[in-house]
């Protein structure tokens, strides 16, 4: 139950289909404070936003062929503000040149009744993670550094655990699908964080 | 500068004189004054031309101007400021501490000439404005800061004083030589720094992007009895069982049992699972990272 690659779609109109540019690196612990203090200087002026998210991975099992994944977020910090859902495609595997993993992308708010509907949808939850950090932008470009913690009790995020000493830091661009000039300005910007952190695309099945 | 810069402006107007100490002026030391007077006064105009059109700038153009041509500005005022002050050095200057200049006649009338002279900003020379321009002393503040900084120094004694200036020259020289020196020597040896504290670790990296993008090591079903029992907040734990068979009726063709490789996420249903579902069980503790 995979949705078929973007460009095979018929533009029938609706939505603009919008694809996700991700950088993905990591820096350990004691070199965070310096990551943040060159982001806070490179990036636009404000008050870099700490976040403290919690989220559910659901997959739909067909009878065949790779299961539908879902992700659902929810803030830790404001209780109150809706779920967010997305979905995430298979990367693009175009242009080997290209400098950043390009996939499709569907973003959707929802209310905190989305793990029963998901549930009652067929979905199950795979497996949940909390995510702690802060969220830098410049331009369109979103860097967010988090430290990613595993949940041992299910919907109980009092007791976590981090999954590394390293924290995980993102750089992604939402834009319509088709403008290559925005990997461009990606690399230039990871190519300011060296040597402190290495962004670079990271094909996830490479790694299963 | 201040100081200077007024004298300059009212050694030439109308009303004060130039008074000797000395009985002896001769031409030769008159002519002298009056010549050093007038690079002096040219100089100054210089300064003040310079520094007219840099307030300007600043004021007018300041979202236009960046900071090599504000830098570029300062650097001539202070080449200005230097040839005053190699004049006023100069062997030919006469000394000018030695010259008093004395107002010879105030009036509170205006002076169309002396505004004129001054670009309308002194039109009467007056009681008032005679202390200001004519004042030889520094304010009272920087009188202050003087004498302290000459009580100081005077406290230090000449050998401290002599090893204090040989230090600072030697910081400056080094200094110096680190800027001048071509980048590639200093990014040489910076790398060798870096190289010994790395801050980021690539298996850390490969061990984030799993997670996120497919939940490696995350647990994904938890192991019988390790669960705290009550979950019952979820809607999915009393209808567990007949979810699945809601599922496995939608799609075409399925037995009531599970077939394959389903892998159920039931937390606190361990003892209600039918049996011919196969699960991955993963045990949480398996993970590289020892804390």
């Amino acid at each position: 139950m995979e949705a078929p690659p973007v460009t095979v779609m018929p533009v029938t109109g609706g939505a603009i289909n919008m694809m996700e540019y991700l950088l993905q690196g990591s820096v350990l612990d004691q070199s965070l404070e310096s990551l943040l203090h060159r982001l806070r200087g490179l990036c636009d002026d404000m008050e870099p936003e700490s976040f403290a998210d919690h989220e559910l991975v659901y997959l739909l099992r067909g009878q065949q062929g790779n299961p539908f994944i879902l992700r659902a977020r929810r803030s830790l910090l404001k209780p109150t503000s809706p779920w967010h859902l997305r979905y995430l495609g298979q990367p693009e595997v175009g242009d080997k040149s290209r400098h950043a993993l390009v996939r499709n992308c569907v973003d959707v708010a929802a209310s905190h009744s989305l793990p029963d509907f998901l549930n009652e949808m067929g979905f199950r939850m795979d497996h949940e993670f909390a995510a702690k950090g802060h969220l830098f932008r410049k331009g369109q470009m979103k860097i967010v550094v988090s430290k990613l913690s595993r949940v041992h009790v299910p919907g109980n995020l009092e007791n976590t655990e981090p999954l590394s000493l390293s924290y995980l830091v993102e750089l992604s661009v939402l834009a319509p699908a088709g403008q290559d000039t925005v990997s461009e300005d990606m690399k230039s910007f990871a190519e300011q964080l060296k040597p402190l952190v290495h962004l670079e695309k990271i094909d996830p099945k490479r790694l299963m | 500068m201040i100081v200077y810069f007024r004298l300059a402006i009212f050694v030439v107007p109308i009303g004060c004189t130039v008074l000797s100490c000395g009985r002896n002026m001769q031409q030769r030391e008159e002519k002298q004054l009056d010549a050093s007077v007038e690079s002096l006064v040219t100089r100054v105009a210089h300064l003040k031309g310079s520094l007219q059109s840099f307030i300007y700038k600043l004021e007018n153009e300041y979202d236009r101007l960046t900071w090599p041509s504000v830098l570029d500005n300062f650097a001539l005022l202070s080449g200005q400021l230097n040839t005053i002050n190699k004049l006023l050095r100069n062997e030919k200057t006469p000394s000018y501490k030695s010259l008093v200049i004395i107002p010879l006649l105030l009036s509170p009338d205006r002076d169309e000439e002396l505004a004129k002279l001054t670009e309308q900003r002194v039109p009467v020379f007056s009681h008032e404005i005679v202390p200001d321009h004519l004042r030889t002393k520094p304010d009272p503040e920087v009188e202050e800061q003087e004498k302290q900084l000459s009580a100081e120094a005077a406290r230090i004694g000449p050998e401290a004083a002599q090893k204090q200036i040989q230090t600072l020259n030697k910081l400056c020289s080094n200094l110096l030589e680190k800027l001048n020196n071509p980048r590639d020597d200093r990014d040489s040896e910076t790398s060798a720094l870096r190289q010994n504290k790395p801050s980021f670790n690539l298996a850390d990296t490969n061990a984030l992007v799993a997670a996120v993008g497919f939940g490696k090591n995350l647990s994904k079903c938890r192991p019988p009895g390790s669960v705290a029992p009550g979950h019952t907040g979820q809607a999915m734990t009393s209808a567990g069982p007949t979810m699945q068979q809601v599922t496995i009726a939608g799609a075409a063709g399925h037995q009531p049992g599970m077939s394959g490789q389903v892998t159920q996420q039931q937390p606190g249903q361990p003892g209600k699972m039918p049996s011919n579902i196969k699960t991955n069980i993963k045990s949480a503790s398996m993970h590289p990272y020892n804390r």
